[in-house]
């Protein structure tokens, strides 16, 4: 049996796989600099949290969870898909607050601040998962399946749309090519996948509050999309193991937790500043960051 | 009366919005990239008072200069260390923002590891009563912002209209390429764009700091209203990112008398979208902000 420390461990990797994949399809693909994409995350983890309190089994709210963050993934490219670069990239670090203010002041579905506790560990067709162990096996299902698909999808020719997409969006028009509607699709995979890993993310903790949906989350993603490398799945998997396992080591200096908190920030800062300085490609990234 | 005490806060917390933004765009125009650290260099300016007055004594104006001129200095070596070296490599704007966010989680989190994560106090001045101004109720603190923050826009105006330097900062923030063909050494005058524009973020870290407190997250807040307030008026454009960020003062401070108080940023952010949509390059922006 695996001990229950590296359980924890592996369920969160795998979640964070899931949202690193997932933005990588906006981020790396897309070319779409998408700073937003906890939003979708919290948006999945408080849908599905209320469904399933609300009586909705879990399969169900789990898909809604999807599609709630797909659908607004459709409004934030539908707002910003004419901004690029640092533009998009801070007006989707807008939206990002928006949605965190929303979660913080719609008491009366949120619970504001107080957060949403007693979440139910998930029940798929009467199959109940209990243990932590069972929950790492459902969540590495997931991932295998979310990861898979969007595999699948980057290698089809539609990938390779997105992928010119980035490259010449000029060109691609010429080409009779919509690319409006590309990056819409681009983008609500992207949330769709994080919606699920928000639900994932929800039902493991059991219990959700506004501040984990904010700036420090934001910048754990990216940095593994970044230090994994754009347009690289097998990067961003890489780097989730590397950049979850690597402030574990702090755990072992026994250091209070109001100093491992924000050790384990500055260790994301260096990571992040320093790839970019020196190995701005990150572990196997195909494209720069533009 | 409820209109003038209205327009008394946006005009208040417009001036310090407006420090923050007027830095922010002094650098952007000369360097075209978002220094989004600016933020947390306003957090350091604070800080920086708290560690000279409260802790170690130092008079008051003595300590308020030492903060301003290290939080300057902070401002070019953030550029030396991390932005030229990027620069020269040709990296892009979207990496020199994603370091700069890098930079404000690392030194938010050091202030936090420094100082803990609980609010501080200045301490320089005791709870004053507000006076009675046309009916709004305003402390003598909030006179002194307001009076520093305009005599600050002056100074920064006829700087950069009448002396060389300020001339020259303009050229290279009109057409850099041409600046260095004249001769202005382009890195000395980002170096002092952000030495300047740092200084002015450890102003408003000092007013915020005596009008507000002081708490190490609050970075992100600041530079986001600043930014916000440069894009409604111009980025590029001094006193357009200064006249915006007096507008999203009064568009906060009235917002939120029809709105709960919790929905303040989400305004500024409302805001920021429609600008970046439908008026990219601001209410008074001369030149096009989003690059094609």
């Amino acid at each position: 049996m695996i001990s229950p420390y590296i359980l924890n461990i592996l369920i969160f990797i795998c979640i964070y796989i899931i949202l690193a994949v997932s933005l990588n399809v906006a981020i790396g693909y897309t070319g779409l600099l998408n700073l937003g994409h906890v939003a979708f995350f919290g948006i999945g983890a408080y849908t599905s949290a209320l469904l399933t309190k609300a009586g909705v089994p879990y399969i169900v709210a789990l898909i809604c969870a999807g599609v709630f963050a797909a659908i607004l993934g459709f409004l934030l490219i539908l707002a910003t898909y004419r901004l690029k670069g640092d533009y998009l990239a801070l007006a989707t670090l807008g939206f990002n607050f928006v949605i965190y203010s929303l979660m913080l002041n719609m008491i009366f579905l949120t619970n504001g601040p107080l957060g949403i506790a007693g979440i139910a560990k998930p029940s798929i067709f009467g199959l109940a998962i209990k243990t932590n162990f069972s929950y790492f096996i459902f969540v590495a299902v997931i991932c295998t399946i979310s990861v898979s698909i969007i595999y699948f999808l980057m290698r089809s020719p539609f990938g390779r749309l997105l992928e010119a997409t980035r490259d010449d969006e000029i060109g691609l028009r010429v080409l009779g090519k919509n690319t409006f509607a590309l990056k819409s699709k681009a983008m609500v995979i992207s949330a769709f996948f994080a919606g699920i890993a928000g639900s994932l993310f929800a039902h493991y903790i059991t219990y959700i509050d506004p501040t984990s949906f904010t700036l420090p989350e934001v910048i754990l993603i990216v940095t593994i999309v970044i230090v994994g490398g754009l347009a690289s799945i097998k990067g961003s998997i890489i780097a989730a193991f590397v950049i979850l396992i690597v402030p574990e080591a702090l755990r072992f200096v026994a250091l209070p937790s109001s100093i491992l908190g924000p050790t384990r920030q500055i260790i994301y800062a260096l990571i992040l500043i320093i790839i970019l300085m020196f190995r701005p490609r990150g572990i196997s990234g195909r494209v720069d960051l533009k | 009366m409820v209109i003038t005490q209205l327009i008394a806060n946006s005009l208040i917390i417009g001036s310090i919005y407006a420090l923050v933004a007027c830095g922010f765009s002094l650098i952007y125009s000369t360097n075209k990239f978002m220094h989004f650290a600016h933020g947390v260099t306003v957090v350091i300016g604070g800080y920086l008072l708290y560690t000279f007055f409260t802790l170690l004594h130092l008079p008051f104006y003595l300590a308020s200069i030492v903060s301003v001129i290290l939080t300057g200095l902070f401002g070019v070596l953030s550029y030396r260390v991390i932005y030229l070296p990027l620069k020269n490599k040709g990296s892009s704007n979207a990496i020199l923002l994603m370091a700069s966010i890098g930079i404000v989680i690392l030194f938010e989190n050091v202030i936090q590891l420094v100082f803990g994560a609980d609010i501080k106090t200045i301490g320089y001045l005791d709870v004053a009563k507000g006076m009675d101004i046309f009916g709004a109720s305003v402390t003598p603190l909030q006179i002194v912002i307001f009076i520093i923050a305009v005599v600050l826009f002056v100074v920064l105006y006829l700087f950069m209209s009448k002396t060389k330097l300020g001339r020259n900062m303009r050229a290279v923030a009109d057409n850099s390429e041409l600046a260095r063909i004249i001769g202005i050494n382009d890195k000395r005058i980002s170096d002092y764009s952000f030495f300047i524009g740092s200084c002015l973020a450890g102003v408003a870290g000092i007013l915020v700091a005596l009008e507000q407190n002081l708490f190490p997250a609050m970075g992100l807040g600041l530079i986001i209203k600043g930014f916000t307030g440069a894009i409604i008026g111009g980025i590029n454009f001094i006193p357009g990112a200064i006249l915006g960020s007096f507008i999203l003062g009064v568009a906060e401070n009235f917002g939120i008398w029809y709105l709960p108080s919790g929905y303040k940023d989400a305004i500024a952010f409302g805001l920021l979208f429609l600008f970046l949509l439908f008026k990219p390059n601001g209410l008074f922006g001369i030149k096009k902000g989003v690059k094609e």
